[in-house]
């Protein structure tokens, strides 16, 4: 399996170099793109230091727009599985492995679940309230049952990454509703269970949107999500 | 409506119309844009000229005076031209973000594997070449 590792990064110089340690130690074989989206810092130039490919976008894009480069990177040079990574050191290289497995074993997408993994960091209480108001929301719209629909980190096989590189991708906070399009577009998604830390940074790239105008827009977005014409996503 | 402002109002919107066939002929505006602008500039020269129309709609819609029907179908062309506006900018923000991944991932390519060699400063990107 052809493993390309996504991590999307808006001025993350100060976290690359051990996000990188830690993946290369334990997924020596998979190949590495820091996506840098627009980055005051020395984000790219670090990232290519550390051996990754770094691609920069010319224009800050916001977290959705990093994370679409990535996945059309993956896709445009046939890798079997793309891994979406976050860069402030939240996720564990180690729960990649289950991941991609997962796709292996004939999965679109492995969505990595903080609430599968036992005694995990999860968040604060507003956290795991959106979260589980999130996963009950996805469920009553398109029945599809996933624990932590809001988690960033993906395995996506090469029908998930064909589907995520069009406009059918909600390219402004993809989390629960990219799940509800990939769920109605006949994809098999499944879950795996991922350990969470905190973040590195007191910004990271979710910070920056306001918890309650984040939860109204994920809402209307998954709304949008399950209601959209179903013609749009068979294409 | 007296002849002296059906006169004034007529050429005002006169002037108008030719404004905007200006701007469309110099290309500083768009032909498609320009409908909107040239039907809102015909229904008031109509208007002008037939104002029983505009008494008739008043009765129709339940209004007391013609003015408040004015006003109605003026903020009801402005929000279906806010709106029309939003489209046009959803439409750009897809196309600036697909053109913004297209950019970084073709000079990505082209950094990993350039035409004329690494240190051929034609290859950089433009604001690069005067460090």
């Amino acid at each position: 399996m052809r493993v390309l590792i996504v991590i999307p990064c808006r001025n993350e110089a100060g976290n690359l170099p051990a996000v990188v340690a830690e993946l290369r130690a334990s997924r020596p074989g998979d190949d590495i793109a820091v996506i840098d989206d627009a980055s005051r810092d020395a984000t790219a130039a670090v990232a290519r230091s550390l051996g990754c490919e770094a691609v920069t976008l010319p224009l800050h894009l916001g977290y959705g727009g990093a994370v679409q480069a990535g996945i059309k990177l993956g896709l445009r040079r046939g890798y079997d599985v793309v891994v979406t990574f976050d860069g402030d050191g939240q996720h564990d290289p180690a729960d990649v492995e289950a991941l991609v497995a997962a796709v292996a074993e004939g999965a679109d997408l492995a969505l990595g679940s903080r609430f599968q993994a036992r005694g995990a960091y999860r968040g604060g209480p507003f956290r795991i309230a959106g979260r589980r108001l999130f996963a009950g929301l996805c469920r009553a719209l398109t029945g599809l049952a996933l624990d932590d629909p809001t988690s960033g980190l993906k395995a996506l096989g090469p029908r998930a990454q064909a589907l995520f590189a069009t406009s059918r991708f909600p390219d402004r906070f993809p989390d629960a509703d990219a799940l509800v399009v990939a769920h109605r577009a006949g994809l098999v998604l499944t879950q795996r269970p991922a350990r969470m830390r905190p973040s590195r940074n007191v910004h990271s790239m979710h910070d920056g949107l306001r918890p309650a105008a984040y939860a109204a827009n994920m809402a209307l977005s998954l709304l949008v999500a399950a209601l959209g014409r179903a013609r749009d996503l068979r294409e | 409506m007296p002849l002296r402002q059906q006169v004034v109002f007529l050429a005002l919107t006169g002037l108008l119309l030719l404004v905007i066939l200006e701007l469309v002929r110099r290309r500083r505006l768009r032909v498609e844009y320009s409908w909107v602008w040239l039907g809102s500039g015909v229904s008031i020269v109509v208007l002008i000229l037939r104002y029983d129309l505009l008494v008739r709609l008043t009765e129709t819609v339940g209004a007391v005076v013609p003015t408040s029907t004015l006003f109605l179908l003026c903020i009801l062309f402005l929000a279906v031209l806010c709106l029309d506006f939003s489209v046009r900018l959803s439409t750009l923000t897809r196309q600036v973000k697909d053109l913004t991944q297209e950019l970084a991932l073709l000079r990505h390519e082209r950094e990993a594997d350039p035409p004329g060699g690494t240190g051929d400063p034609a290859h950089a990107a433009p604001e690069e070449r005067f460090k």
